[in-house]
């Protein structure tokens, strides 16, 4: 006999998790939200960005109160050998909100704060150990020797679903579908940041990395302004990774010795030292969505994009999360909590996540197996700049000419042709 | 900027750490026969060192980010088959990340 009953139960309280909780709260829905941290957000990390149009669409009137960092309004890309770099700067005039750097242990506190105030019971500190079957549908979780019965369970449990996993409802995540990250977080005066980025102190850059930062490997490395500190980070895919034999620590130390980098953090105090999986698998890896009592969601779900120059995870976190609280409001309604009755999450999520899922189907597996863009490229591309500039009274060449004597021997011209044409066709 | 060893950066973050129950477990003796000991450089919280004095894998849980990427790219752990097994903390112990 279970202890507690509820109409939903949320494991997870990150974006996706507290998303869908409080969509379902607001509709007067008993609904139970576990977190395995001691407090929502303690467990989670992003680079990271969130763009906020999905904030927006959960909470229409009070997204602007979320504990956002900077708005970024300078992008940069750079690539980078081992001692040289090359850039590519932005700056956009119009303060449009797009996007704002953002940190998770606020940024979750907060969300999951709303869920709570709507009416979502939260319990944190709680790791599920299990889920309770019957008959072949989901009907609650298990955590030590309590049960809690629901009528529907929804997963929001991260990019390591080890409950669903072990209850044999998903298939198990696999090394090849995710990229792990790695983050050091720097204390830095406010000020400081505003004048070494050149920016206000609402505003903020985003860098992203391709190059000698992964030793190659396919992934890239970012650095973002929070307000008074700078998230700087390490990308790489965990397979390629595991095959490369190379310390992953030590690379992520490195990161903070390139001279590129080096300057934007100096003087900066390490706060914090953080890792976490990333799901890059897309379309092809996704698991069951949904079935006999419960939905998946969030990064549980693999609901990532990365299409070569922007990662996207938490928008669709938070538009999965509200997909699931619509879905789960119909199936209440109805009585229904089958595995065709939740047919709709899908339909929704077919709209929104789904259909850029779809686009960059093709991305990870070009980014993977496209070696050059993290060695040759970026190479080519630094030694290019230098010979252009370096100007010593030799005979000059046109630039044709050095583009050519960049390349020479590095690379055949039908490669970079067949790269160029397939990231075209895939990013 | 100045270099870190990884004790030195793990210093920094907050944990509660449940000393006496690790949440993951491995057969240290099991694992003379892996080939490919990846989670010696896998692991960025560098949990996992091959002790080359007593040809023996040494494992702290204590500092673990709980990223999960040894779980990954361990078979055994993966499938947690006698000796191993993978576990996040319970009761909110282990990593408190305070910016994230």
């Amino acid at each position: 006999m279970a202890d507690e009953r509820f109409q939903v139960i949320v494991i997870g309280a990150g974006v996706a998790g507290s998303a869908a909780a409080y969509r379902l709260a607001k509709a007067g829905r008993e609904v139970l939200l576990i977190d395995r941290g001691k407090a929502p957000g303690a467990k989670n990390m992003t680079g990271g960005r969130l763009y906020t149009y999905a904030l927006k669409a959960l909470l229409p009137d009070e997204w602007q109160e979320a504990p956002f960092e900077r708005e970024v309004t300078r992008e940069m890309m750079m690539m980078m050998t081992p001692q040289s770099s090359i850039a590519i700067d932005s700056t956009f005039s119009v303060k449009n909100q797009l996007s704002y750097t953002v940190l998770r242990a606020k940024l979750d506190a907060w969300l999951a704060a709303k869920a709570e105030e709507a009416g979502a019971m939260l319990v944190p500190a709680s790791t599920v150990d299990g889920l309770m079957l019957k008959e072949g549908k989901v009907c609650g979780v298990r955590i030590g020797d309590e049960e809690l019965e629901a009528d529907l369970v929804i997963s929001a449990e991260g990019v390591n679903p080890l409950v669903f996993e072990r209850a044999g409802i998903i298939k198990p995540v696999e090394n090849s579908n995710v990229a792990l990250g790695i983050k050091h977080v720097f204390r830095l005066p406010e000020a400081v940041i505003n004048d070494r980025f050149n920016t206000g102190s609402d505003q903020g850059v985003a860098i992203l990395c391709a190059g000698e930062c992964t030793k190659g490997i396919s992934g890239g490395a970012f650095l973002y302004t929070n307000k008074d500190s700078i998230s700087l980070g390490l990308v790489v895919d965990s397979l390629s990774w595991k095959n490369s034999k190379l310390p992953i620590a030590d690379i992520a130390e490195a990161l903070k010795q390139h001279p590129a980098i080096g300057r934007y953090i100096e003087g900066g105090e390490l706060v914090e030292y953080s890792a976490h999986l990333i799901p890059e698998g897309g379309i092809a890896a996704l698991p069951q969505l949904y079935g006999n009592g419960f939905m998946v969601a969030g990064d549980a779900a693999g609901f990532v994009v990365n299409s070569g120059l922007t990662v996207r995870g938490m928008d669709y976190a938070i538009l999965s999360g509200i997909a699931a609280a619509e879905t789960a409001e119909e199936a209440i309604n109805s009585g229904n909590y089958s595995r065709t009755a939740l047919k709709s999450y899908e339909d929704r999520l077919k709209q929104s996540v789904l259909k850029d899922m779809e686009t960059f189907k093709n991305a990870h597996d070009y980014m993977a197996h496209t070696q050059h863009v993290f060695t040759t490229y970026p190479m080519l591309a630094a030694n290019l700049m230098e010979s252009i500039y370096h100007v010593d009274g030799s005979p000059s060449k046109r630039v044709l000419g050095t583009v050519r004597e960049a390349v020479a021997g590095k690379i055949p011209y039908f490669n970079v042709f067949k790269d160029m044409l397939k990231g075209a066709r895939s990013l | 900027m100045k270099s870190l060893s990884i004790d030195d950066r793990l210093a920094k973050n907050r944990f509660d750490s449940d000393d006496h129950n690790p949440h993951i477990i491995v057969d240290k003796n099991a694992c003379k026969t892996c080939n490919h000991r990846a989670c010696t450089y896998s692991c960025p919280a560098e949990r996992y060192k091959w002790d080359t004095v007593n040809d023996l894998l040494s494992f702290d849980h204590v500092g673990c980010l709980e990223c999960g990427n040894c779980r990954l790219v361990c078979e055994r752990l993966k499938q947690g088959i006698d000796g191993y097994s993978w576990d996040y903390p319970s009761f909110g112990k282990g990593i408190i990340f305070r910016e994230g």
